[in-house]
């Protein structure tokens, strides 16, 4: 981890050079808020920090709710814009209840970006950015299937349930399976292991009982990805073949060990750099254009894909090289087909 | 009260649970061969393992009447540091092992010490040391976890003594009779059930109920930092978010077991039982693919059957006892 | 759990021989002692923090502090018991939800849909109250079950999805403020305070709940039928949790599946926080109905102040476990202070 976050400090310098955008004082206090804390969002600070170097913003502070709770998080997002925050990136606690907090912010003459995850229309934030998770997890479990030969038995593992995601991304497993006409099946989706001793407990007890019925695992959540990286590695199967999520050192390794075949990479630090950079530039005139390219996705029709790749062995020491590709692209475009500044 | 029939009732504690447990084995592996293959074996002893520390170190102050809500927040901290110790200042396995024992006792006096000389209630004094070491923990890893544990420790967690048994299946076994022995034969036991059962009654007695309780939450704190350092070697990484999940858990096993929550009375071959089938339960539904949708209406359904077998006799303790629910 | 010897826990001890004055019971009690802590801790984070008395973080607070009482009361009908409802946020959830569906999806008018979910939720808590009364199993164990159960249907039912386009009267009275200051939520839960004390104090119904709390042999010998009282208790409490969840959806503008987390758990902290601080006893037969509400103010006033005062981010939490280790120790410290004096 800390090792990917060096390498992304320099990615990010890489990609101050490239833009030209240098505003001196700028008085946008950006806060980067995720939903609790989680090693997902370690890169959202560095982002911040780079951001307020490179272009020049008030703040760029990144503030954790201390626990995984909707009312903790609206709790803090209510104390920050007391304090004087004017621009908000948010990771939505919920999809639905942190809207409410987002309407908040802009009736007290704040803006707000959902990031990583996105609020459901009808909604106060200006767009979302983020992974789509419900095409990450298809394109993941497409890579599986293409690593299992196109046929056989897949285990889903996923996070928790009152987290709409997954649903979206257990119906997108089963929507890559269901397009090979029965040559693939989900034999069982294990969910509500977003913590690593009970994620540890099933997934074992699942391999301990089915291993040789499985023929391949796709995880779409951080700590199934390491715990079942791990137990793959435990009980030495290179058979089952496995799709990650995210870059938790455990699963890097155990792609370049051979156990996993590959993992969907996000891009978060791409995630808090652009965003400050956008939320800055809409306070200082710029106007989001009426054309702009949005995506839409299951909950929003305002959406940006911030990039999701897919890294195998081959592209797992480099990786960082094409997140940092990606999101010169999507910066680039901000500025061309998204902002309209005069 | 009858002393002697209540004693006997007691002594069998354990047999309820020990029934549920051994017809829930039946039912599953009948239907399902796989339960019983020394992998799964493997699996499950290692679950059970851990769990039977954490449900340990709520049992002892379940006897002395309290409530310990920062065991999971001590077990916790003191996994993070055992890892921390171990891949920033390089210390050896033991040293950290060390290290990791003293920081969970020292945390568990300290809230007994509070709690003994404010004679303010274990639940809001475990509450604030919840908080604080849950606290403490976030400020050091920033939710980062420590990747660097050595190979010997994870092969602790991770191999077999024999056939299927895994190594961490030995502190298990050396702490809970260590524990069954100070409530059945030491003086400090005694003294916890006394307290438990009645506190001014044990005072009046001359038992010196201060230092009595800083021991217990000291030895709370010493299994919960056990249980913590034996999750670092099982899950191979010094995770933020361990203990997380222990509240529940530690008080469900100790009390399917036939602890009275109110104090005075534990059982330790009962708390096991309580693991078991809490284990066996988890486990069964993973086994049997139930739609994960549905899976907490089981799991809520199968603790009341767990709960149901054994219903009878604890109803009849609990009125022996003179307690109401 | 018999942990008698609560903050405060002396004066009942104390009262039946040495008959204090009103005023020397006031100044003994746990409500003054909250009053105080609550003045001292808004002292000092006005003083330092300038932004801590703006009216939209006096709002916020006050609404959280609303909401947080609600959890907080609902916990504490079932205190009274000597037992506890560990599911109180999964009937606050699924009342919120089944509230939600009655207006989205069946299209039934606010005005019939909320005694309903109210209804609902008492329903749920009768459900607890037979289980336990009719087994003799502690209330731990099943509300433990039941938590699980009325989550997971919950979950079945509705997919994890939210019920998004509720009446915008719903939303219009989370952010209905009475003055500049004064949150809706509060207002609510300070009316429903007053209902409380009002059945303990001045109710028969009351009076029962706390005797057969107090000690359930010697109310069923002077001819309480302490079973239907417990049943009676937990309906209460189903009915003020259901309420706590229409109180987050009104917040929310919507019903939300997550929004006491996983299992409903996320409200058993506030839910038992904010009795406790307040002087309710654990081992039951005594409430506290304002030191709830007092209780709940004070975590919150503690946390807005501290994340206010930009203490580093991931401190917070040990930092907030300080300060309530402090604010109690502060009490005992005038407890010990005011008997020394003599003034008791």
């Amino acid at each position: 981890m800390r090792k990917t976050l060096s390498a992304l400090t320099f990615a990010s310098a890489a990609l101050a050079l490239a833009s030209t955008h240098a505003v001196a004082g700028s008085d946008t206090k950006v806060a980067l808020v995720p939903g609790g804390p989680h090693p997902y969002f370690a890169a959202w600070e560095q982002a911040g920090a780079d951001a307020v170097k490179d272009f020049g913003i008030g703040a760029g502070d990144y503030r954790v709710p201390q626990k995984w709770e909707l009312s903790q998080q609206t709790q803090l997002l209510e104390s920050l814009l007391s304090q004087g925050y004017n621009s908000f990136l948010i990771f939505p606690g919920d999809a639905v209840g942190t809207n409410t907090a987002v309407q908040e912010i802009t009736e007290n003459g704040g803006q707000a970006l959902a990031l990583a995850g996105c609020l459901k229309d009808p909604t106060p934030a200006l767009f979302c950015m983020g992974t789509d998770t419900g095409n990450s997890a298809y394109l993941g479990t497409k890579e599986l299937i293409k690593a299992m030969g196109g046929k056989g038995r897949i285990a889903h593992f996923t996070g928790f349930l009152v987290d709409p995601n997954t649903q979206l991304r257990i119906d997108a497993v089963k929507k890559a399976a269901d397009e090979t006409n029965g040559a693939v099946q989900v034999v069982q989706v294990i969910a509500d292991i977003d913590a690593p001793q009970p994620a540890e407990e099933k997934i074992n007890a699942y391999l301990a009982a089915h291993a040789n019925d499985v023929d391949g695992i796709i995880t779409t959540a951080w700590v199934p990805a390491v715990t079942a990286a791990n137990s793959l590695r435990k009980i030495g199967d290179k058979r089952i073949k496995m799709v990650g999520i995210d870059h938790d050192e455990v699963v890097l390794k155990a792609i370049k060990d051979g156990f996993v075949n590959g993992t969907m990479l996000q891009n978060p630090y791409g995630q808090g750099y652009i965003g400050s950079y956008v939320l800055d530039k809409l306070r200082s005139g710029c106007k989001i254009k009426d054309n702009a390219p949005w995506k839409s996705n299951a909950l929003t029709a305002k959406f940006v894909d911030s990039g999701t790749v897919f890294v195998d062995a081959s592209q797992v020491d480099t990786y960082v090289d094409a997140m940092r590709g990606i999101s010169k692209t999507l910066m680039a475009s901000m500025d061309k087909d998204f902002l309209s500044c005069n | 009260m009858g002393g002697h029939s209540l004693t006997r009732i007691f002594d069998n504690d354990w047999i309820g649970p020990a029934l549920v447990s051994a017809v829930a084995i039946a039912v599953i592996s009948f239907f399902q061969p796989s339960f019983l293959t020394p992998f799964n074996i493997f699996v499950l002893l290692s679950a059970i393992s851990v769990n039977m520390l954490v449900a340990l170190g709520q049992l002892v102050i379940i006897a002395v009447g309290q409530m310990n809500l920062a065991l999971g927040s001590i077990g916790g901290l003191v996994a993070i540091c055992f890892a921390a110790m171990m891949e920033l200042w390089g210390f050896p396995p033991v040293l950290a092992l060390a290290g990791g024992f003293l920081i969970g006792i020292l945390a568990g006096m300290a809230g007994g010490f509070v709690i003994a000389r404010t004679g303010i209630t274990a639940f809001i004094i475990t509450l604030a040391g919840l908080q604080i070491f849950k606290g403490i923990n976030l400020g050091i890893t920033k939710a980062q976890p420590f990747y660097g544990v050595p190979q010997s420790v994870k092969d602790f967690g991770n191999t077999s003594m024999f056939g299927p048994i895994p190594w961490l299946v030995l502190p298990m076994i050396i702490v809970s009779v260590a524990v069954w022995y100070l409530f059945a034969r030491l003086r400090i036991g005694r003294h916890i059930l006394a307290i438990g059962g009645n506190r001014s009654a044990a005072e009046l007695s001359g038992i010196d109920v201060n230092s009595t309780v800083i021991w217990a939450h000291g030895l709370s704190g010493l299994l919960a930092a056990a249980a913590g350092m034996m999750l670092v070697a099982r899950l191979q990484l010094g995770h933020p978010t361990i203990g997380d999940d222990w509240l529940i858990s530690s008080f469900a096993a100790p009390v399917i077991g036939g602890a009275v929550l109110s104090g005075g009375h534990v059982s330790v071959p009962g708390t096991f039982f309580g693991v078991v089938i809490i284990a066996i339960i988890t486990q069964a539904l993973v086994l049997f693919a139930i739609d994960p949708f549905v899976v907490q209406i089981v799991l809520g359904g199968l603790i009341l059957w767990a709960v149901g077998i054994n219903r009878l006799r604890e109803a009849r303790v609990a009125k022996a006892l003179g307690h109401s629910t | 759990m018999t942990d008698l010897k609560l903050i405060g826990g002396e004066d009942t001890a104390f009262l039946p021989d040495a008959r204090p004055s009103l005023a020397q019971r006031l100044l003994f009690s746990n409500e003054f002692g909250l009053l105080l802590l609550i003045g001292l801790a808004i002292a000092i984070f006005s003083v330092s923090l300038p932004s801590f008395t703006s009216t939209f973080s006096l709002f916020t607070m006050g609404r959280q502090i609303g909401i947080d009482t609600m959890i907080g009361l609902a916990m504490m009908t079932v205190i009274v018991t000597g037992g506890l409802d560990l599911s109180v946020g999964a009937i606050g959830v699924c009342s919120a939800m089944f509230f939600g569906w009655m207006l989205q999806s069946a299209g039934l008018p606010v005005a019939l849909a909320i005694p309903l979910a109210i209804a609902f939720g008492a329903g749920l808590g009768f459900i607890n109250g037979v289980t336990i009364v009719r087994t003799g199993v502690h209330s731990f164990i099943i509300t433990l079950a039941s938590m699980s159960i009325f989550f997971g249907v919950m979950i079945f039912l509705s997919k994890a999805e939210a019920f998004n386009s509720l009446p915008p009267a719903v939303l219009g009275f989370g952010k209905l403020r009475i003055g500049t200051l004064v949150s809706s939520l509060l207002a609510l839960s300070l009316a429903t305070s007053v209902a409380l004390s009002i059945l303990y104090r001045f109710t028969s119904g009351g009076r029962r709940m706390l005797a057969a709390g107090a000690n359930p042999r010697a109310a069923e010998i002077s001819g309480v039928r302490t079973g239907r009282v417990f049943i009676a208790c937990h309906m209460l409490a189903g009915g003020l949790a259901a309420l706590a969840g229409l109180m987050v959806t009104a917040r929310t503008g919507a019903a939300v599946p997550a929004m006491a987390g996983h299992l409903g758990q996320d409200w058993l902290l506030p839910a038992f926080l904010a009795p406790v601080l307040g002087g309710t006893l654990l081992s039951g037969g005594r409430v506290a109905v304002f030191g709830t509400l007092l209780g709940a103010a004070l975590v919150n006033i503690i946390t807005s102040g501290l994340l206010q005062m930009r203490v580093g981010e991931f401190w917070i939490q040990a930092f907030l476990g300080m300060l309530l280790l402090a604010a109690v120790l502060a009490d005992r410290a005038r407890h010990t202070l005011l008997r020394r004096k003599g003034m008791i």
